[in-house]
């Protein structure tokens, strides 16, 4: 018996180093455990031996069988972990992902900003008519404050009568006149889109760029609700961090006015000269972002508003221009080029 | 405008480094937008607002200055002398509009020679070229009064001064010696026989002062800013003397300043014998009373100050105080401050001398009224449905595009037979029109990309179109899709539309074969029997005439219809039971439609759940004219799981059917 279960031991050694892989394993399984096995033989045999032998070698045999099921199971194990093993350093494959254009998503976080204040958000029309682009907002038609809204003007079929001639809106102010009109205070809207301008296109301008508006009107609304709803924009915009600079301004619509900065995004406002100098704000510490005002009693009164009893704010700001600051976008045109190098660089 | 510090310094006592100074007037309006030391002196580039016409001189840049160091201006008013007149030579003016205003001096014998060194350097750091004595005074006297002259040799004037418009096509020849054709927009100086200058704006060089010019005509003025505007726009032409008449020149300083300029010529040209003569009248109105009251100033600015603050400095800013009490404050605008018109132009001046900075931010509360919540509660969805519609589409793997509005009639015309809007004053002829359709942009966006190794493109963008209506213009906004590639991209592209569709829970669509101009294949996607949008494949011809080096298929849906149409999503019960698959190959004439396979399967469909092609191929051992496709045939129970018998004998029958008919050969 004894030379019975080394020469299994043995066989079985030799066996297992042959087998190359989980199916000869499988086969090993039968040969040495299955039914027909000769362990199986031997054990049926333990009968015949002699009564104080039985117990003994009945559990030599199942040590054997342990043993070699073990052994098989082990092997097995690692095979199968062999043979599913992949190279995981090839290269990733990226899923067929879309982009939202950069200036319509930002628009949209800004707008959201203004809406958790309490502003609706509403997208104005682009074509205007001289009315609610200059004189509702108290921009003379012949003064040189009009030269900052050079306009392309539209040659339809039939002449405006009422409210001159039809052109493509050159700010988004209008539609703070449109919606002036048509409601009562109290109010605040934002309005975001296109707006157009005759310049020729270089690396910072655009004959077509957005803009986003907003304004309210209410019985005790202040300059001091301005700086507070701008500050808001700036800190959830930008970071928590930055500062904002009201620079006194002139625009005809408001009064007072102030042009808006912000503390420099890329330095941090460090106004650091010669070889530090921050390349995005020019060392000025400061990057010019809106200009904005209380609305003046003038425009108020235009759009039929009684401005003894109501006041308020209203700010615009170019798209374009804060996302190539907050970016470091040097040059207009690549927002409407379309080039997919450019798109694919601010996926959704 | 450029001004220089020891200019300056002449007006008021300036101990702060030019930095500071430079950073305190930025804050208080006058914007510095650069700072440079040139030797002993510094020179100041400022952004005047065209509302400070105050600020075109050095006393204005002065008051301001002292406003904002808490100092005192110093002006020396030089005395005014009309006597003798001059009388050997007529001024008329055709219209007192064009010219309120006419001031003329001659003054006799003097002597052109280069400027004294101080005065040189005051001109040239201010922005200006030093020309010679003459003409550095009268620059000087401009600087610092904000009213501009014009000096001409008196030899050079024949007969007497008119002051008119120019006759259609009148030629003009300007000191910078570039010649110029007039128009009746153009207010002019002539005398007997030639125009001796372009009022306001230029003067001719047939009567410029030269090194022999010995008596000189010194011209002071009140042009109109509207009829200056229009000459110098009509010529493109800026200077220094319109941009100041533009924006409207102080009718109080005119006289100093041409007394100044005389007084100076006879000093440093040897000029003598000056004589006066004006026209017309000094009609400007003196700054109106103001009375502002406290409460409400606190009220509009959301700050909190004292009653002598504000005195303090409104007074600082030269304006006067008439009464005041301890709420209300009647105050007179400066002379020169035309511009303070009402309340809140003194809040203004208050508060940028104060600090804007010093006005605590706080957020306020909006409220809302239910009117006006409904109003713009509709618009504001429609908004955010077009966001939605954005994320669905960026999702779905397509880029957003940002195309110009403003494109080409004739390129337009190529893909529409509708007409955009056409620009009076187009930049350039190339973008004439705004745009009724989209797809010209995604054209171009494609041609771009694909020019540059791109390939396999899907494009959208979100934008208006525009369409003459009655009497305005009708914004039409429109989802355009664009996918560029082989021929079946088409129906990836009619996925994406009803993947869009469904989204939005469109469910009764139909595609409707139709014709678009350079869109052979196109069709059109109708809801509820209106047209809601198209799609269709560049034509090969305009695919070469575009230069595209891939075919372009390109959708357009209107949005406003797409949210007219769209509904809530409703959940629907769904079979528990598996879905099984079975496959059939068959090819089919060319003439056969799809339509007409689905049709003959559809209608044995008791279990049929879903089709979908798996395979499409052309095949050398198919019959002429043949196509082949693989369908895949989904059989599903709601009530059972179907054995493999069962759906076997569905699928058989329907083979059955299909080989029946002509045209269809099952494989």
């Amino acid at each position: 018996m004894a030379a019975e279960i080394k020469k299994i031991k043995n066989n079985f050694q030799k066996d297992l180093e042959n087998a190359k892989n989980s199916g000869s394993l499988k086969k090993l399984k039968i040969k040495y455990l299955g039914r027909k096995s000769k362990i199986s033989e031997l054990f049926s045999n333990i009968p015949n031996l002699a009564k104080q032998e039985r117990g003994y070698w009945g559990k030599e045999l199942n040590i054997l069988k342990n043993q070699i099921s073990a052994a098989i199971e082990a092997r097995l194990a690692e095979k199968n972990q062999q043979e599913e093993r992949m190279d995981l350093t090839y290269p990733a494959r990226l899923p067929d992902k879309g982009s939202s254009h950069i200036l319509s998503s930002v628009t949209s976080d800004i707008c959201l900003i203004f809406k958790e204040l309490g502003f609706h958000i509403i997208s104005g029309d682009e074509v205007e008519d001289e009315w609610h682009n200059f004189s509702a907002l108290n921009i003379p038609l012949e003064h040189p404050s009009r030269d900052a809204f050079d306009t392309f003007y539209l040659d339809l079929s039939k002449k405006n009568q009422k409210s001159g001639d039809w052109l493509l809106r050159s700010h988004t102010s209008p539609s703070q006149i449109r919606m002036m009109q048509k409601l009562t205070p109290p109010l605040a809207v934002v309005s975001p889109g296109r707006v157009y301008r005759p310049d020729v296109v270089d690396a910072t301008h655009s004959f077509m760029f957005y803009q986003i508006e907003g304004f309210a009107v209410g019985e005790n609304l202040s300059f001091a609700d301005l700086k507070g709803v701008l500050l808001h924009f700036a800190k959830q915009f930008f970071s928590q961090k930055v500062q904002l600079r009201f620079r006194p301004h002139f625009f005809p619509f408001t009064e007072p006015s102030a042009e808006v900065d912000v503390s420099c995004v890329i330095c941090g406002g460090n106004q650091a000269e010669g070889e530090g100098r921050c390349s995005v704000c020019k060392g000025k510490g400061w990057l010019e972002i809106l200009g904005c005002g209380m609305i003046h009693p003038n425009v108020l009164e235009a759009c039929g508003i009684d401005s003894n009893k109501y006041q308020g704010f209203a700010f615009g700001m170019g798209v374009d221009r804060i996302v190539m600051q907050k970016y470091q976008i040097n040059d207009i045109r690549l927002f409407y080029e379309n080039d997919l190098n450019f798109l694919k660089q601010f996926p959704i | 405008m450029k001004f220089s510090l020891n200019f300056l310094k002449q007006f008021v006592e300036i101990t702060i480094p030019a930095k500071e100074l430079a950073n305190k007037l930025t804050l208080a309006g006058l914007e510095i937008e650069s700072l440079k030391k040139v030797s002993d002196d510094w020179v100041f580039d400022a952004e005047v607002t065209t509302n400070r016409y105050d600020w075109l001189s050095l006393l204005g840049v002065a008051q301001e200055a002292a406003a904002v160091l808490g100092k005192k201006v110093k002006i020396n008013y030089p005395k005014i002398k009309i006597r003798p007149s001059l009388t050997d030579i007529s001024v008329l003016v055709e219209d007192k509009k064009d010219c309120p205003y006419y001031l003329a001096r001659v003054i006799e014998g003097i002597k052109v020679a280069p400027s004294p060194d101080w005065l040189k350097k005051l001109v040239v750091n201010c922005g200006m070229a030093s020309v010679n004595n003459i003409v550095d005074i009268t620059n000087y006297c401009m600087l610092k009064w904000g009213n501009p002259l014009h000096a001409f040799d008196r030899d050079k004037i024949e007969g007497d001064i008119r002051i008119r418009r120019a006759k259609e096509k009148e030629e003009f020849i300007g000191i910078d010696q570039k010649r110029r054709i007039l128009s009746k927009e153009n207010l002019i100086i002539a005398d007997s026989k030639k125009t001796i200058a372009l009022a306001g704006v230029m003067g001719a060089k047939n009567t410029e002062v030269t090194p022999s010019t010995e008596n000189i005509f010194l011209e002071a003025a009140k042009f109109s800013p509207v009829t200056v505007r229009r000459s110098r726009r009509h010529l493109g032409l800026d200077t220094e003397s319109s941009y100041r008449f533009e924006r409207r020149v102080s009718e109080f300083f005119v006289s100093y300043a041409s007394q100044e300029a005389t007084d100076l010529i006879e000093e440093l040209a040897k000029g003598k014998n000056p004589k006066f003569k004006e026209i017309g009248k000094k009609t400007e109105k003196q700054p109106k009373d103001i009375i502002i009251k406290l409460s409400e100033m606190k009220n509009y600015l959301g700050t909190d100050f004292k009653v002598g603050k504000v005195k303090k400095i409104l007074e600082s800013l030269n304006f006067k105080i008439k009464k005041a009490t301890t709420d209300k404050i009647k105050v007179k605008p400066a002379l020169s401050r035309l511009d303070i018109e009402r309340e809140v132009d003194v809040y203004e001046e208050f508060a940028r001398i104060y600090g804007y900075d010093r006005i605590k931010a706080k957020i306020p509360f909006l409220k809302k009224s239910q009117k006006n919540f409904s109003v713009l509660g509709k618009e504001e969805k429609f908004w955010e449905f077009k966001n939605k519609i954005r994320s669905f589409v960026s999702l779905s793997g397509f880029s957003e595009i940002i195309t110009y509005s403003i494109e080409n009639n004739q390129e337009l015309s190529l893909f529409t037979e509708k007409r955009g809007p056409k620009l009076k004053n187009p930049l350039r002829r190339q973008e004439d029109s705004l745009r009724p359709v989209l797809l010209l942009g995604m054209v171009k966006a494609a041609k771009h990309n694909l020019n540059r190794g791109k390939s396999g493109l899907k494009f959208f963008e979100i934008a208006d179109t525009y369409q003459e209506d009655k009497n305005s213009v009708k914004e039409k906004p429109f989802l355009s899709l664009g996918i560029s590639g082989k021929k079946t991209k088409f129906f990836l592209l009619k996925g994406q539309v009803l993947e869009i569709l469904n989204y939005l829970n469109i469910t009764t669509v139909q595609f409707k074969e139709s014709k678009k101009k350079s869109l052979g294949n196109a069709l059109e996607v109708i809801v509820k029997g209106k047209v809601i949008g198209f799609l269709g494949k560049i034509n090969k011809k305009e695919k070469g005439r575009l230069g595209l080096k891939e075919d372009l298929f390109i959708s357009e849906l209107d949005l406003r219809l797409l949210e007219k149409y769209k509904r809530d999503k409703k959940f629907k019960p769904f079979s528990r039971f598996p879905a099984v698959g079975r496959d059939i190959s068959l090819a089919i004439e060319e003439k056969i439609k799809f339509k007409e396979v689905r049709k003959i399967i559809e209608e044995e469909g008791e279990y049929l759940v879903d089709l979908a092609v798996i395979d499409s191929y052309q095949s050398k051992e198919l019959p002429k004219g043949y196509f082949a496709f693989t369908l895949r045939l989904f059989y599903q129970s709601k009530l059972k799981t179907l054995n493999s018998n069962e759906v076997d004998d569905y699928h058989n029958k329907i083979r059955e059917k299909l080989d029946k008919k002509t045209g269809i050969i099952l494989r």
